[in-house]
């Protein structure tokens, strides 16, 4: 497995899309038990938290319950290995800020654009924009990504 | 200082490491939690292997707290004093992280600030196989709580 699509047409100003995702309590839960379960090495079940559990969210100032930010990045990072392959997960970096929570029933974009590509030694190195917005079109994750992509050898 | 909650972690605590072995239900159950379909995530699909989302980095923060923050422990389900807000996620990618392979995971905390009257932790993690291969560097920044300092403390 390596690329599942050629970067050789992403030029500076390319944009690429990832998934669309609603942001539902159930996305929120597979993701959560996932991580514990993850942590734990055997089947886990989310508790309360502030992506769970409403009255706690609003307890600690928020007005509701929100996506956890790591799901967000894993889509971003899912619009990464879809172009760049195993470019991405040798030589790749990602970092995503998330500037204002997800909460429930946004239908949530993740996109990209390429904003730079550079020699390098060895092949080319893509610098690119990543985010997510919802369907407004009102940024709730920013960040970059650098994939260095060497020729199949 | 390390051993109570994580808002009592302070800038210059080095973690004590944490050593697992990479297994492929850890592998599966993530990359199925977050709908990653990639086939390398749950088969050995990559020459023979199956390798882990190196978001996974995000669980190795998760697996070193509960070890070096003993009061709070997420991941068996005890809360601190305030729900932590995740800001700022960073990883760079030094090679893949393979099912079956033994996983270090070392970090310390760079930073501890107020800014705009809330209180943020700086974490830098590198997670490295047992020959000493480099897999993952992190940077991680996270709020305390999301309440303004001043206002938790009322």
């Amino acid at each position: 497995m390596n690329k599942a699509v050629s970067v050789g047409s992403l030029a500076v100003g390319a944009e690429i899309r990832g998934p669309v995702k609603h942001i539902n309590p159930e996305r929120i839960e597979w993701y959560d038990s996932a991580m514990l379960s993850a942590a734990k090495n055997e089947l886990a079940q989310v508790g309360s938290n502030i992506h769970t559990d409403d009255d706690y969210a609003r307890d600690e100032g928020f007005p509701g319950v929100m996506a956890d930010g790591m799901m967000m990045t894993n889509w971003c990072s899912t619009m990464l290995i879809d172009h760049f392959g195993m470019d991405y997960i040798e030589r790749g970096e990602l970092r995503t800020k998330f500037i204002k929570p997800a909460y429930l029933d946004i239908m949530l974009h993740v996109r990209g654009k390429v904003l730079a590509v550079d020699k390098t030694e060895n092949g080319s190195l893509y610098t690119l924009d990543v985010w997510c917005e919802d369907e407004k079109g009102t940024k709730l994750v920013d960040g970059h990504a650098k994939v260095e992509v060497r020729p199949a050898g | 200082m390390l051993g109570g909650y994580i808002s009592d972690l302070e800038a210059g605590d080095v973690f004590e490491p944490v050593e697992y072995e990479l297994t492929a239900f850890m592998v599966r159950e993530y990359a199925h939690g977050v709908e990653e379909n990639w086939e390398g995530y749950h088969a050995p699909a990559v020459n023979g292997r199956q390798i882990r989302p190196p978001t996974m980095v995000h669980v190795d923060k998760m697996r070193i707290l509960e070890k070096n923050c003993r009061k709070e422990k997420r991941v068996s389900g005890d809360k601190g004093p305030a729900a932590r807000v995740h800001y700022e996620y960073f990883a760079r990618h030094h090679g893949p992280a393979y099912v079956g392979e033994t996983l270090i995971v070392s970090g310390r905390i760079t930073d501890r600030y107020i800014k705009r009257g809330r209180d943020y932790l700086d974490y830098y993690l590198e997670v490295k196989t047992l020959d000493g291969r480099l897999v993952t560097t992190y940077t991680d920044k996270t709020l305390l709580a999301y309440k303004p300092v001043e206002e938790a403390r009322k």
